[in-house]
Parts: structure tokens; C-alpha cells; sequence
């Protein structure tokens, strides 16, 4: 019977979802530390990711590694003892006029899977939405994605309303989205941008980093 | 001071016969991979329209005699070479052309959501403005899971029958139960607003090639793959399908080759030049391993039957395709036109498809929204001077939508430097 925890790690490398299911489940009938088993997954997808980043994994890839941790989670956190600390809040969300959600989805397993706690205020979300959001949870970071180049428009209100609202030295913003680069990103006056959750999350967990050494 | 643009409005009102003419002939070479006078320049469309026009996304979408004036106006001073404003036919209802394959006088028309079909369905795959969301807001396919992972089977056994009897009434709340008297008035109105609305898209494409523009006859493919990703399992239940049922998804593209088959070929191919239109979409999300194992055998087979049939493709590689961009060289040379939304680098997926693709693309939407005049004059310059004098290509942005901040100058210095560095 497969429990160790490098098993579980190399299975979820593998993306064999049903292995890594069935070793977690093992470890928590023998007793094993829910902690650890959300540890292992944590840095499995730290390594899915840096293959996507190199461009052995695809979206494709990405998409069952966040799969396959929800399912973990599923089973996993009923057993925790006590909450796990975040390494830091975020605020996400599709701005306003685009519905699109899967890399957004995409982004918030990813970023759960490394610690951040997540707070996801869905599609379609207004400016005046994002602001009550930072008031209301205090996050480290703001991430917003679109696919529609009209969301690009979106964004920009967004960080304005951000300012507006005297936040924007509270925050780091983040833009996502298949239609965004650099020019969107000065364009929008967000902090920095990418294409792929798992650029995305190397980000904001060196911001994360950078947060903690201050 | 007049710049080439105006100089090309001044020459579309003084002669637009022969403006079409060249235009024909510009786009066709380009097509068949020759070397034209000039490289064709792509029309833009999207919120900027709306914007420059006063008309919102509702109007676009339901209000047909707000069209009409707004397009005019739009195709008069921006003029491109070749444009594809689809309105009021917004956005992909693919699944619908399926439903009825087997009628070839209209699977073709009701390829295409339009909000007027779209209120009589009531339909979950899309959204559209003045309803579900705003009306300044474009219209959107959300798609959605509407065919469970353990349905596969009875899909397979007949996709058509499937998805009358099955997906269209969980997907369709305004169609009822199959059979009803609202399920067959639905349709019948369906039918009566369709009829309308192709009649004055006919109308408006005639005012158009009147003010010197052209068109070539457009029929409609799909990748197979895409069916179950847009339309049954959403995008991210396809991806999980293909490593969890991977025999049941490649039988299910199996069986969806013949129906797309029979939507493409309703519209017959005329000489010289008669695209089919397909834009993709899992592409971009799918690893080598699986693109070449789940899409792209289906979509090959498709692209090769239509070609030898007479038929050019003319499909739209969404996002960055550069992973799968070689097997592209295994269909036969000249088979049709490449639209690139955002390969990682441009020039590389030109340099190795140029002679055997047409190729179009090359200026990035951001550019067009964020950049100013001269960064775009000298972006487009610098990129013309490393195509040419190759031919097969024509400049386009990744996707033709653009915002309504887009500047009317950045879009006039898009035209412009067409014009002024595409010469041949």
C-alpha cells in the first residue's frame, strides 16, 4: 500500500489524480497529518507550476493539477485540527462586462494551493465592488482577470476606483488574462501582469516574500 | 495634411469599383499564397465601433436599423481590405448548426446566436446586452457543462438525436419539452427572425460592396473537439474527459466529423475563392500530447476533406498556438489562410509557414489599445520589412475587437501604415 508522502507528491507530479487521492486517503486512515498532506500538495503544484513556466505543462495541465487539489481538499480539510495560517489574503475576481472565468479558477487553485487564502467575488465584477472588497478583507493583493479586451477598460477603472478610494498604497495589484501584457498592465496602472496562473502566483508570493522581509 | 487613409476614403467614394476590384485581387493572391501589389489590411470592429458610432452593444445586437447607419459610417473611414462585421450574428452557436445538419438551406444561417434567437431559447450558453448583463456591454459565450461525464455513450451512439432530445431542452429553457406547442412555436419563430435577419445582412453586405468593398463566399467548420469544450462539457470538463474518458471523448469527435462536415459543405464551393470559417478554442489550453491526440486528427480530417473539395480554410488560432504550429505544415500547401491571435513570437511561426500558410496577424491588440500612433507606425514598418516581399500575408491585429478608449488615431495609423509600408 502506497502512504508515503513523496509518493503523493510524485503522483500529483504525474497528475495521476486517482493515485494521489487514494494515498491521501491512506494517510488519513493510518493517521497521517492532515497538515503535512496539504504540504505535499503545496509543493507538488510549486513544481507543476515551474514546469508549466518552462513549458513541459500546459493549461491543460494546470487545470487538472487544480482539479486534483480541490478533490484532496475535499477529503483533507474536514480532518484539520486547526486552521492553517495564510501566507496572505487576496481579492480576485473578473471585471466588470467579462464573464469568463477558467483562468481566473485556474489562478485561485493556485494560488490556494500556496497558501494564500482567496477571496473570489466571482464575474462580472464592478469597480465599487473591488473597493468594498479591499475594505472589508484588508488583502495583501488585488487580482483581476479578464478575457474580453473590453475588460482591459474594466481594469483601468478599477485601479482608478482603487485610488480613488485612497487603497491603492494598501495593495498590490495583479492583471490576468489572455489579452494582457505589458503595455495593458502601464496602461491599467496595475503592479505587474501575466498570462498563466502559475507566473501569476510566483508573483504575488514574492510580494508575499518581500512583505514579510519588511 | 492628408494621409494615406484619406487619400484611400477620397478614392473608395471616387471609384469604388475598381477600389474592390483591387481588393479582390489582393486578398485572393494573398490567399493563394502569391505576392500581391500590397499587403491586405484586416478591418477592425468591437466596442470602438460602438463608441465612434453612438450606438451600444444592444443596438449591435437587436436593433437592426441602428446597424445599418452605424456600419456605413464605420466601413466608410476605416477601410480595410477585407472586414468581417458578423452583426447582428454575435457569437457562436455551432451547436445549433448540428442540431440541423441534415438541412443544408439554413444550418449555415443558424450557426450564430443572435439576441433575437437567443430571447426566443433563452439559451444558458450566452449572455446578451440589454437582458442577462448591460446594454453598453459586448454579448458573451459563457458556455457551460450541459452533457454529464457518464452521457458520452448515448451521445456517441447518435450526437444529433443527443442533442435534440437531450441538450437543447437543458440548455434551452425557452424551447420547453421537446415536442410541446412551445417547443414547435419556438422554432417557428426562430425561423421567422432568422429570415429576417439574413435578409438584412444580405441588404447591408450588398450597401457595402457598393461603397468598394468585397467579400468571398464564407461557409462555416468546427473543431470537433471544440463542440464538447463550447457546447456539452465546458472547456475545463473536456480537458478532465480527455485523461479520465479518453476513448469516449476521441469516439465522440469521431462522430461529429460527418454532421460538420454536411454544415460546411450546405454552401458549395465557388471559384476562385470560398473560405469556411473556424475559430478554435481549446487549442491554446491543450499540451502537444494532447492536442495531437484529442483535436487535432478530427480537425485535420475535416480541413483535408474540405480542401479537396475546393474549399480554402480560413481558421482562427485562438491565443498563442506556437506549440502546435508544425502540424499545420502536415495539411497540403496553399490549403488556406492562418489567423494568429498571440503566438509567443510572431515572426517564428511566419518564418516557418510562409509559402505553405497563408498567414494573417502580426500586430497585437494591446498595441493597437495602448500604444501611440508613431509605436505603431514604426512596429507595423519594422514588421512589413521583415515579411516582404514574401507574399501570403495580411496584417491584422491578434483579434479585430477592440475597446471603445481605442484612439481613433492609433486605428488611423494602423490603416495608414498598411498603406504606406505594405507595398510591394
Amino acid at each position: 500500500m502506497l502512504l508515503s508522502l513523496k509518493d503523493l507528491v510524485e503522483a500529483y507530479i504525474d497528475l495521476d489524480e486517482e493515485k494521489v487521492l487514494k494515498i491521501a486517503e491512506n494517510l488519513l486512515k493510518s493517521g497521517g497529518d492532515p497538515a503535512e498532506i496539504i504540504e505535499a500538495c503545496r509543493s507538488a503544484t510549486n513544481i507543476i507550476g515551474e514546469k508549466f513556466e518552462r513549458g513541459e505543462y500546459f493549461l491543460s495541465e494546470l487545470i487538472l493539477a487544480g482539479e486534483i487539489f480541490n478533490s484532496v481538499m475535499r477529503i483533507v480539510l474536514p480532518q484539520l485540527k486547526k486552521e492553517i495560517k495564510p501566507i496572505g489574503i487576496i481579492v480576485l475576481g473578473t471585471v466588470q462586462g467579462d464573464i469568463h472565468d477558467i483562468g481566473k479558477n485556474i489562478f485561485k487553485a493556485f494560488a490556494e494551493a500556496a497558501g494564500f487564502k482567496v477571496i473570489d467575488l466571482g464575474v462580472d465584477v464592478p469597480p465599487e465592488k473591488f473597493v468594498e472588497a479591499i475594505r472589508d478583507y484588508k488583502p495583501d493583493t488585488v487580482g483581476m482577470s479578464c478575457l474580453l479586451t473590453a475588460g482591459i477598460e474594466s481594469m483601468k477603472k478599477t485601479v482608478d476606483a482603487i485610488k480613488e478610494a485612497s487603497l491603492r498604497d494598501m495593495v498590490k495589484i495583479i492583471i490576468g488574462g489572455g489579452r494582457v501584457d505589458k503595455t495593458t498592465c502601464e496602461y491599467t496602472g496595475a503592479d505587474a501582469w501575466t498570462n498563466d496562473a502559475a507566473t501569476g502566483v510566483r508573483i504575488i508570493l514574492k510580494w508575499a516574500e518581500e512583505k514579510r522581509g519588511r | 495634411m492628408k494621409e494615406p487613409i484619406d487619400l484611400w476614403i477620397e478614392r473608395h467614394e471616387r471609384e469604388p469599383d475598381v477600389v474592390a476590384k483591387e481588393k479582390f485581387d489582393r486578398f485572393l493572391k494573398a490567399a493563394e499564397l502569391k505576392v500581391p501589389d500590397r499587403v491586405p489590411v484586416a478591418g477592425l470592429f468591437g466596442d470602438f465601433l460602438c463608441e465612434y458610432t453612438g450606438i451600444t452593444w444592444y443596438d449591435l445586437s437587436y436593433n437592426l436599423e441602428k446597424i445599418r447607419p452605424a456600419v456605413l459610417k464605420f466601413v466608410h473611414n476605416f477601410p480595410s481590405d477585407w472586414g468581417i462585421i458578423f452583426a447582428p450574428m454575435m457569437l457562436e452557436g455551432f451547436i445549433l448548426g448540428l442540431a440541423f445538419a441534415d438541412f443544408p438551406d439554413f444550418s449555415n444561417t443558424i450557426r450564430f446566436l443572435t439576441g433575437p434567437v437567443h430571447d426566443i431559447l433563452k439559451d444558458k450558453w450566452s449572455q446578451w446586452p440589454g437582458r442577462e448583463i448591460k446594454e453598453d456591454f459586448h454579448p458573451q459565450f459563457r458556455g457551460g457543462e450541459f452533457m454529464k461525464p457518464e452521457e458520452y455513450k448515448q451521445f456517441i451512439e447518435n450526437p444529433i438525436e443527443f442533442i435534440h432530445g437531450t441538450i437543447l431542452p437543458r440548455a434551452c429553457p425557452g424551447l420547453g419539452t421537446p415536442g410541446s406547442p412551445q417547443w414547435n412555436a419556438a422554432w417557428i419563430k426562430i425561423g421567422m427572425t432568422m429570415q429576417k435577419i439574413a435578409s438584412f445582412q444580405a441588404q447591408l453586405i450588398a450597401e457595402i460592396g457598393k461603397m468598394g468593398n468585397i467579400g468571398f463566399p464564407l461557409t462555416n467548420a468546427y473543431a470537433p473537439a471544440d463542440v464538447i469544450g463550447d457546447f456539452l462539457r465546458y472547456p475545463t470538463g473536456a480537458m478532465l474527459d480527455m485523461k479520465r474518458r479518453p476513448d469516449e471523448f476521441k469516439m465522440a469527435c469521431e462522430v461529429l466529423v460527418e454532421p460538420i462536415l454536411k454544415i460546411a459543405t450546405a454552401i458549395p464551393p465557388v471559384p476562385p475563392l470560398t473560405v469556411f470559417f473556424a475559430p478554435l478554442h481549446l487549442n491554446e489550453m491543450l499540451s502537444p500530447k494532447l492536442y495531437n491526440e484529442f483535436y487535432w486528427p478530427h480537425l485535420k480530417k475535416i480541413i483535408e476533406t474540405l480542401v479537396a473539395k475546393g474549399y480554402k480554410g480560413f481558421i482562427f488560432f485562438e491565443g498563442d498556438h506556437s506549440p502546435h504550429v508544425d502540424t499545420i505544415l502536415e495539411l497540403p500547401k496553399g490549403w488556406g489562410i492562418a489567423w494568429f491571435e498571440r503566438p509567443k513570437n510572431f515572426m517564428e511561426v511566419w518564418e516557418k509557414l510562409k509559402g505553405h500558410t497563408a498567414v494573417m496577424g502580426g500586430v497585437p491588440t494591446s498595441l493597437l489599445i495602448g500604444g501611440t500612433p508613431e509605436k505603431i507606425d514604426e512596429y507595423i514598418k519594422d514588421l512589413l520589412s521583415k515579411i516582404k516581399p514574401e507574399g501570403g500575408f495580411i496584417l491584422s491585429p491578434g483579434v479585430n475587437e477592440l475597446p471603445k478608449t481605442t484612439s481613433v488615431a492609433n486605428v488611423r495609423a494602423y490603416i495608414n501604415a498598411a498603406l504606406k509600408y505594405g507595398v510591394y
